[in-house]
């Protein structure tokens, strides 16, 4: 619990209204993108990177945990409270403060919607390609928090590879700059990278500066049926090896289609096994050419059909469709456990092969999509939380999930983070040692444990 | 034709709308569960569809898009009801605040993937706040109006024909009538305020200029009972209903038609029940019927200058009833119209931040969507917004004065009766 003394610090750092105790407001931020709640007892809305420093000095001094949130669609219970302690909810952070056209980066806020970034920068021209499908519903300080990544990411890199600069609040309230906008910087450890993917553990992340590219003049966007879900994981290889780098290269297997058929009805195949999302881009040649090696190398590895979006709407509603796979589950069973396993792209179909394997073992639905074309698979469990037998088998699957992934030379997670829900996991993904000196960069940066206490490690 | 319709006026013609924020009647004791919330059955019985909290509702909801706040989101809605049926939050002034602060515009439930009912549970919360007694205070005064003077704006119902007294030629749908082909349901709105009788005027010029034959029902329309159905107070639009029936049963009509948009929403929905069945004549929207006298070539539009219009789709009309393309099909066939789209539209449309009678409960929060609409239209460098409700035209029409914006707000009517008349 949080001392009167301590709420009425807080309030006078934000004032009244930015201060939330309410039984009421504790419920609604108790929970992020999964299954896991617990209550806060206090949420607070800073306005500025002084009051967040302000915050975290009282916060340290009082040894009051500290959990970083915005959006909180995260997949990994990253922003879930787990012993009380404050919310510092950083949605307000939310202006776009420079778009730096001569070196191509844009600086914005924390709490600045990702989706929103990208339509700012779009209107100079301008591109910021990771797009993880929470996009318009997570802000760019979550994104680096986790190292979101997305679709795209196969072409263009994942959220880190854009990160320049970060202006971040240390557990002791210092505000400290890191990073920069010369390109090249060797300049001492590489500290935006630690950083990023940090998960709130290390320090409360205010200000972003992102790297841009050109926007690419066109794309093409396909749906490739294949009636065996074995062939569309081979033809993933395939298209790779054949020297196209495609944008994108997104695998929804027939739950996946089915269930999202079910919500957007856009005629989507009912019974093929599996559909590829397939995106090329460039200039118009490079674009339409490299689709049409695409389509060839689909068709040569078993696909029955290959379609090519014959407008923009026809392509946004194919990114619809798989942006909204995760929310559309909840049609089929009460709760999903989606998982996030990375496995070097020539294990995806030993990979899909072991997750039938386990599906089958548990007796549980498992639904496969993701971005196979970088390895990275979202097998999404099924089950209903209130059955206490059906969880077990639950939870003894995801252990031989993650055994699996590690065996054919993966890791737990792509792009959502340990969070809570993987912490068992990963001494097994990275091994006693490597544990041990990622604890003592933790201490060495929060000495009083206050941030984002007892995620990614216990 | 303009010098017979009045100038808008500022007077504050909307003064229901202008009470501060309800402060609630009474609140409910953690223990006095004896009438149950019939809501908490969407949270507690596994046949409805369970929210995942994958978040999408966040960015597609316009309060949440105006405070950040997760309490204000649908996401949190559903959290809530659910806290409710475990006991862990009372009913009170918070929750209530969380509910009616909400535009009812169905973004929500169109974006929602796993199909939870939204439309639904945000609906019948507010029914059990009703029965329950515990409404904003400003809301229960809004249904005692409407049952003692049968309008919204507690005026003396007979005065239903006033936005006609001014007009140069009298509309001949206003004539006594004993049948209509089309019978023209006005609304509260267009017939009371004074700002909106502009809609109304356009209208019946229309249809006389395409020899309709119509008619209006006067002092024996009724409110339609929407503002009630909202509040979850539909047991007390019964007799409303009924008496909008009768009338309109008596007329022998083939088509009713409404330039309001929530008028059409409860007649489609809730009449025909009343009626004991389907209704023997189709409903229409103002703008559907418009199309059809495009299509059927029943007007003859002169040359106008090139303007650029974009269309705001109202909740009631698009989401709610599926009418997207007739208003869109009217202005493409006015000439010089460019039309160009918001960044949400159709389906996907923003709320003009007057639906779910949050105005009434909170003007600030109501202004502030507005706001965020109108930014939209100006993305895009609209001119004109064109729309097909009078309340989206009101609440963006406000938005556009108080930000000092140049944009005209428009009913597809008005810009169809402009392009035909010589000026």
């Amino acid at each position: 619990m949080l001392s009167e003394n301590s709420l009425d610090d807080l309030r006078a750092i934000v004032g009244d209204e930015h201060l939330m105790t309410s039984p009421e407001a504790l419920v609604c931020y108790s929970y992020d993108g999964t299954f896991h709640e617990s209550l806060p007892d206090a949420v607070i809305h800073p306005g500025s990177t002084e009051e967040v420093a302000a915050i975290l000095k009282l916060c340290n001094r009082e040894r009051i945990p500290v959990i970083p949130r915005g959006m909180a669609s995260g997949l990994a219970a990253g922003t879930v409270p787990l012993d009380g302690g404050l919310v510092l909810n950083l949605v307000r952070l939310n202006r776009i403060l420079e778009i730096d056209m001569d070196n191509m980066m844009a600086t914005a806020q924390a709490g600045v919607i990702t989706a929103d970034f990208q339509a700012e920068v779009e209107k100079l021209g301008l591109f910021y390609p990771p797009d993880p499908s929470s996009i318009r519903h997570s802000t760019l300080g979550g994104n680096v928090a986790c190292n979101a990544g997305g679709p795209r990411c196969l072409k263009y890199g994942i959220t880190g590879d854009y990160v320049m600069a970060l202006e971040v609040v240390l557990a002791d309230g210092r505000i400290m700059r890191l990073g920069g906008k010369a390109i090249k910087n060797v300049t001492g450890y590489d500290l935006v990278s630690l950083f990023v993917g940090s998960e709130g553990t290390l320090g409360i992340v205010t200000e972003v500066t992102l790297k841009l590219v050109a926007y690419p003049e066109a794309k093409r966007t396909a749906q490739a049926v294949f009636p065996r879900l074995e062939d569309a994981a081979g033809a993933i290889n395939a298209v790779l090896r054949g020297g196209i780098v495609p944008a994108t290269l997104e695998l929804m297997d027939e739950t996946a289609i089915n269930s999202v058929e079910d919500f957007l009805h856009l005629g989507l195949p009912r019974d093929a096994e599996a559909v590829l999302v397939i995106e090329t881009d460039g200039d118009q040649a490079d674009a339409t050419r490299d689709m049409q090696v695409v389509a060839q190398i689909c068709h040569k590895h078993g696909a029955s059909e290959v379609r090519v979006a014959q407008t923009t709407e026809e392509g946004d509603e194919l990114w619809r469709a798989r942006r909204s796979i995760s929310g559309s589950l909840g049609r089929k069973r009460p709760n999903k456990l989606g998982e996030d396993i990375s496995v070097p792209r020539s294990a995806i179909p030993e990979m899909i092969a072991r997750i039938k394997q386990i599906s089958a073992k548990y007796d549980l639905p498992i639904v496969i999509f993701g971005h196979a074309g970088d390895g990275n698979l979202h097998p999404n469990i099924l089950f209903d939380k209130r059955d206490e037998e059906e969880w077990q088998r639950v939870e003894a699957a995801v252990g031989d999930l993650f055994g699996a992934a590690v065996e054919v030379g993966g890791t737990l997670s792509g792009e959502h983070g340990v969070g809570l829900l993987k912490r068992p996991y990963l001494e097994m993904a990275l091994g006693m040692t490597a544990v041990e000196m990622q604890k003592r960069i933790k201490q060495a940066w929060d000495p009083n444990n206050i941030l984002n206490p007892g995620k990614i490690f216990a | 034709m303009t010098e017979e319709i009045p100038e808008n006026t500022d007077a504050d013609d909307a003064n229901f709308m202008r009470t501060p924020v309800g402060k609630m009647t009474e609140i409910r004791g953690p223990c006095e569960t004896e009438t149950p919330f019939l809501s908490e059955e969407f949270v507690t019985d596994s046949r409805h569809a369970s929210c995942i909290r994958c978040g999408l509702c966040l960015a597609a909801c316009p309060v949440y898009r105006v405070t950040l706040r997760e309490t204000d989101s649908p996401r949190g809605k559903i959290a809530l009801l659910r806290a409710l049926a475990e006991n862990k939050i009372d009913p009170g002034e918070e929750f209530s605040s969380r509910y009616y602060g909400c535009l009812l515009c169905a973004a929500c439930a169109n974006i929602c993937p796993s199909g939870v009912p939204l439309e639904e549970i945000l609906q019948t919360v507010r029914d059990d706040m009703q029965r329950h007694k515990l409404e904003p205070e400003v809301l229960a005064r809004l249904g005692q109006t409407i049952a003692q003077h049968h309008n919204i704006s507690g005026e003396n119902n007979t005065n239903r024909l006033i936005w006609a007294a001014n007009m140069a030629q009298e509309p001949s749908g206003i004539q006594t009538h004993e049948t209509a082909d089309v019978v023209y349901f006005v609304g509260c709105v267009g017939s009371f305020f004074p700002r909106s009788y502009r809609l109304p005027q356009t209208m019946v010029q229309l249809m006389d200029k395409a020899d309709l034959d119509y008619a209006v029902l006067g002092g024996e329309e009724w409110c339609c009972g929407y503002p009630l159905l909202i509040n979850g107070q539909l047991d007390e639009a019964s007799d409303l209903i009924h008496h909008n029936l009768a009338k309109v049963m008596a007329m022998h009509t083939k088509k009713v038609v409404f330039t309001c948009p929530s008028c059409l929403h409860i007649w489609n929905h809730v009449y025909p029940a009343a009626a004991g069945g389907e209704l023997p004549f189709e409903l229409l929207h103002a703008t559907e019927l418009l199309a059809d006298m495009v299509d059927e070539g029943r007007f003859e539009f002169r040359e106008m200058p090139a303007r650029r219009v974009t269309y705001h789709d109202p909740c009631d009309l698009g989401r709610k009833e599926g009418i997207f393309d007739a208003p869109r099909r009217v202005l493409r066939a006015i000439p010089g119209i460019e039309l160009i789209e918001m960044r949400d539209n159709r389906e996907n449309s923003h709320c003009c931040g007057g639906g779910g009678n949050l105005e009434t409960f909170d003007a600030a929060l109501s202004q502030a969507v507005s706001t965020g609409r109108l930014t939209q239209a100006q993305e895009i460098k609209a001119q004109i917004i064109a729309s097909a409700c009078q309340q989206c035209e009101r609440t963006l029409t406000d938005a556009a004065r108080r930000n000092k914006v140049r944009i005209r707000v428009m009913d597809v009517a008005e810009l169809v009766l402009q392009a035909l008349d010589e000026g």
